[in-house]
């Protein structure tokens, strides 16, 4: 138990740490993403991409109504846009002006998570790579995470979807990736940023006694991104494309409000404010006024 | 099942394939588990079967059948099991992407609801029955009058297997069926500029302007044109503007989204031309006299009166084609499924001829030097003319495989008594889908992931290739058989000439590829599988632009109905998709619902008939009632209701039947007036709140941010200030 406490323990150190000395972190890998929502089309194909690589369950339509949907990557979609036109959906008998907005939305991988300190087994914590990660078997379902989540990116498995009418009948049990679980009924599960595939890269440079690359690693939803709307890689890696472009946008990690020189660049981190301190990087989305 | 021997160095050793370098496109690691304490392999390594190692992952390379686009994949195969799809980086068509259809391909392939055992009609019901029973009904059948072959889009050496089969038994008639497809805009293109799949360069356009089509989701290859968007949304960034009566994922990526009144693009098109004409000095050479007439009698008011544009934003939108050259302008969806389809495409084809975007955005594509493995791309007015001569009792024995004539066909053109008029059917099919539950006999196929062939992408830019298909692993129904092999047999059977020497399709097929490319060796053959492609020798087209052929004859009804549109989507596609869990559950890109259908309604319609969110709405035409849920929003024009086509199955499996209703089937009959083309976006509907309400299924609650930073927006202008552009 005194090594559960101290998890624990850890956990709340962590997150205070994280909140007071943002990027005092010692990572050995940060994690991070960057995603243009002009280019993004709203497509899906990233959501159902992560079905396929995550064994992530369908639920059906009443299950999907009752908010139990199991999905790790959505892509919301609103009608408005308030920073250029906000006055445009107030009118009912008009026509939309413009198309919708987009925003693909997977777990942000917070710095200062909030999910972390609230669990009561320190079944969610913080891996060395700098990842908010969930783990299955020491979680006792008791949802604090999720609640306290202000993404609502935490999805809990209210039911069993093993069964021979669950979400994988036969034969559709073979596809499942051998590479991760299969969650059961009372756990919570979320984005891992594909940890399996990172693993892997991870795996194969130390046989070869070397970094890891940049590009080496590729989650499913980038992979299959069809405007390559989505890129991904290592922030502690000067070298890497993401890390070019969070220096481009002047966003730094360990702020909630970033002071930068040029207030119109386009990177932008969601609820950015509650210093949360998340990896995922947001471009604004263009459109012609 | 043989779920026991998921071996795939037996089965490629069963196919005389054993041996080093086959197919080996490359391997991912071994995967360890990391405990917590410290990494631990907990896999071990015993003596291996060559690619069938315990926890290693191999990438083989094959062809998506999700649609005609021909997408090239790697499928990650791992203890003989097909695991993950993704794009194959080196395709010109998809450079390494697919869409959502294409990644839940493999829930097509481990479907639960797969047919596992031919299928014979005895007493008015379909009983299993062994191969032997099957082939040899249908060969005393086959012969017994005008036989025909119904498939959806198909090329390389499957159509030439079915066009052999089909002259071996006396037949001329092969209808290639595809609800989802741009007939109208590339008969327009064939005619006008003399090429009918000309290469759209939307990376180079500086403007798109759009009449209805849906190239992020629909149209003719939308994974390659979603990635030309990208490069099209880099820096100088372009503008898109969409007008269509009911917002398409394309609309929903739009900077101006213009609500058309349904059929009226023609219209819009030359308002626009007019505005270029009087405005901003375009000279429109190469016009005839006709269209200028026609252009002048369209000015932005005019024109604004007919399609309900406002005409400022018809002035904006030649303000800002005039300003960017190039541009591009398509015209496709609804703006083509209507009776002026084929106006609006001339006229979207005149537009870029007075633009000069023709030789420059729009250029001439290439055609294959082998025509007979050319793709069909299929239509809907072959499924018009399916009917039509079954009814006439044109035909006796049906062939079909690869659509589904029965759930995509219209009541209004008596599909079903015209199918119980064709003596002897018989469907090739994965799945026991409405056409193949109608049938005398059902032969069930390999899944697409099971199966050999050979496919002409439908679009793709410089050197044409050859997409190859290959199987990725061994049958997961072991009594099913591959297309080819099943056709190639039947046509054996049917007495064609010079296919004895061939045991199965596999070895047909690699006989005629090593014809195609001169080459029969073994390490050549093994490298086209490894690229999962190999080029054909092409032969470039030249443009030309051929004037006239624009007419406006709107359908202006002002009865006080509603115009139906049955639209397609990127997910359920003709219908396809509906087995398919993921796609079930993905919720669609505009309304986001899952799991059904819905109606979309413009908030001043709906109130004015009294229908709320999630009510229950009648749509009653002259051919029939739906009932469905209401989605109230701002994409649609208050004189249209949009009802997406892919639900309604009375068959197909557990995830697709009695969900959701099918618009196709009360849509009036009406056609495109140059190539018949089914209108699904010109029937006229009465609609009635049913008294019911339940809310739809979906994503998103809210439709607004509430003043939240979730998706900020900055201007085009200020964009340009920081990161470049003109």
């Amino acid at each position: 138990m005194s090594s559960l406490f101290g998890n624990i323990l850890k956990g709340w150190t962590d997150y205070t740490k994280g909140i007071e000395e943002g990027g005092h972190h010692k990572y050995e890998h940060m994690w991070g993403m960057v995603i243009d929502l002009d280019k993004c089309t709203g497509c899906n194909a990233c959501s159902v991409a992560c079905y396929a690589e995550n064994n992530i369950a369908t639920v059906g339509e009443e299950k999907y109504k009752a908010r139990q949907s199991m999905q790790w990557l959505r892509v919301e979609r609103y009608f408005d846009e308030p920073d250029i036109d906000p006055g445009a959906i107030d009118d009912e008998n008009a026509m939309q002006e413009r198309g919708a907005s987009f925003l693909p939305m997977m777990c942000q991988q917070c710095n200062a998570a909030t999910c972390e300190p609230v669990c009561p087994v320190a079944a969610t914590y913080h891996t060395p790579d700098g990842l908010n990660a969930q783990i299955y078997n020491r979680c006792i379902g008791s949802r604090y995470c999720a609640n306290n989540c202000p993404y609502r990116l935490r999805v809990f498995n209210f039911y069993s979807y093993t069964d021979e009418d669950g979400a994988w009948p036969e034969p559709m049990k073979q596809q499942l990736n051998p590479d991760i679980t299969v969650r059961e009924k009372g756990v919570m599960e979320k984005c891992t940023f594909c940890i399996q595939r990172i693993r892997a890269a991870k795996d194969k440079a130390k046989m070869e006694n070397r970094k890891v690359k940049d590009d080496e690693v590729k989650t499913a939803c980038q992979q299959t991104c069809p405007t390559q709307a989505i890129m991904f890689g290592d922030l502690l890696n000067s070298e890497s494309k993401v890390t070019q472009a969070w220096e481009r946008q002047q966003v730094k990690l360990g702020k909630y409000k970033q002071d930068r020189e040029n207030p119109k660049l386009r990177g932008y981190r969601v609820f950015e404010e509650l210093n949360t301190d998340p990896s995922v990087l947001y471009l604004e989305r263009v459109r012609e006024e | 099942m043989s779920q026991s021997k998921l071996d795939r160095r037996q089965f490629l050793k069963g196919l005389g394939l054993g041996g080093a370098g086959v197919a080996l496109a490359g391997c991912d690691l071994p995967s360890y588990v990391t405990l917590e304490q410290g990494e631990e392999n907990v896999i071990s390594y015993l003596a291996p079967d060559e690619y069938v190692i315990p926890g290693v992952g191999v990438w083989y390379a094959s062809t998506c059948l999700g649609c005609a686009g021909g997408c090239s994949i790697h499928g990650r195969v791992r203890e003989g099991r097909v695991l993950k799809l993704e794009g194959n980086p080196d395709s010109s068509v998809n450079m390494g992407r697919l869409c959502q259809m294409g990644q839940a391909t493999l829930q097509s392939h481990f479907n639960p609801d797969r047919i596992a055992n031919p299928l014979v009609r005895k007493n008015g019901s379909l009983v299993e029955a062994s191969w032997d029973d099957a082939l040899s009904l249908i060969n005393e059948k086959a012969n017994s009058g005008k036989a025909a072959w119904a498939t959806g889009a198909i090329s390389g050496h499957q159509r030439v297997v079915v066009e052999t089969h089909l002259s071996a038994i006396g037949g001329s008639n092969h209808y290639a069926i595809e609800q989802i497809n741009a007939n109208v805009w590339q008969t327009a293109c064939g005619d006008i500029i003399g090429d009918p799949n000309p290469e759209i360069h939307l990376d180079k356009a500086k403007v798109i302007f759009s009449l209805g089509a849906d190239f992020l989701a629909t149209f003719i290859s939308p994974v390659h044109f979603a990635a030309h968007y990208g490069e099209f949304r880099s820096v100088p960034r372009g503008t898109l503007i969409q007008a269509e009566p009911a917002m398409s994922l394309t609309g929903g990526n739009a900077d101006h989204w213009v609500g058309i009144k349904p059929g009226t693009e023609t219209s819009l098109a030359l308002g626009v031309a007019n505005a270029l004409m009087n405005k901003h000095g375009i000279s429109g050479s190469g016009i005839s006299n006709a269209t200028k007439s026609l252009i002048n009698e369209h000015d932005p008011a005019t024109a604004a009166s007919i399609c309900d544009v406002p005409a400022d934003r018809i002035e904006k939108i030649a303000a800002s084609l005039a300003a960017n050259s190039p541009s591009i302008v398509l015209a496709g969806g609804t703006a083509t499924a209507n009776a002026n389809g084929y106006s609006a495409a001339a006229a979207a084809l005149m537009l870029n001829q007075i633009l000069g975007n023709i030789g420059v955005t729009i250029t001439s594509g290439r055609e294959l030097a082998y025509p007979q493995l050319g793709l069909i791309e299929g239509n809907s007015a072959n499924l018009k003319d399916l009917a039509v001569d079954a009814n006439k009792g044109k035909i006796d024995v049906l062939f079909v495989s690869g659509t589904n004539p029965l759930f995509l066909a219209p009541k209004s053109i008596k599909m079903d008594e015209g199918w119980n008029k064709i003596g002897f059917k018989v469907v090739l099919s994965s799945m026991l889908d409405e056409t193949a539950s109608a049938a005398d006999v059902v032969l069930p196929l390999a899944s697409s992931l099971e199966d050999w062939g050979s496919h002409i992408p439908a679009y793709s830019t410089g050197t044409r290739n050859l997409a190859l298909q290959q199987p990725l692993m061994e049958p997961v129904f072991s009594n099913t058989r591959g297309f080819g092999d099943v056709v190639l047999g039947l046509a054996k059977q049917a007495g064609a000439p010079g296919l004895d020497e061939y045991d199965d399709y596999y070895g047909y097929l690699r006989s005629a590829i090593s014809v195609l490319k001169k080459t029969d060796s073994e390490k050549e053959w093994n490298s086209f599988l490894m690229a999962g492609q190999t080029p054909v020798p092409s032969l470039g087209r030249k443009l030309s632009y051929i004037d006239g052929k624009i007419s406006q004859t709107a359908n202006t009804a002002t009865d006080g109905g509603l115009t139906l549109i049955a639209s397609a989507r990127m997910g359920m596609w003709d219908g396809r998709g509906a087995n398919l869990p993921w796609l079930q559950e993905s919720p669609d890109q505009i309304s986001k619902v899952v799991w059904d259908s819905w109606a979309e309604l413009h908030p001043k319609t709906a109130k004015s008939l009294g229908i709320k969110d999630g009510d229950y709405v009648t749509i009653k035409s002259s051919n029939g009632e739906i009932t469905t849920r209401a989605f109230i929003y701002k994409g649609i024009h208050p004189g249209a209701i949009a009802v997406p086509i892919g639900r309604g199955h009375s068959a197909l499996g557990r995830y697709a039947k009695n969900n959701g209703v099918n618009p196709l089937f009360i849509l009036d009959g009406g056609v495109d007036a140059k190539t018949g083309e089914i209108a699904t976006a010109a029937t006229r509907v009465e609609v009635k709140n049913a008294g019911k309400n339940k809310p739809l299924a979906k994503l998103m609650e809210i439709d607004r941010q509430h003043g939240r930073k979730l998706v900020a927006t900055i201007s085009a202008d200020k964009q340009r200030i920081t990161e470049g552009g003109t």
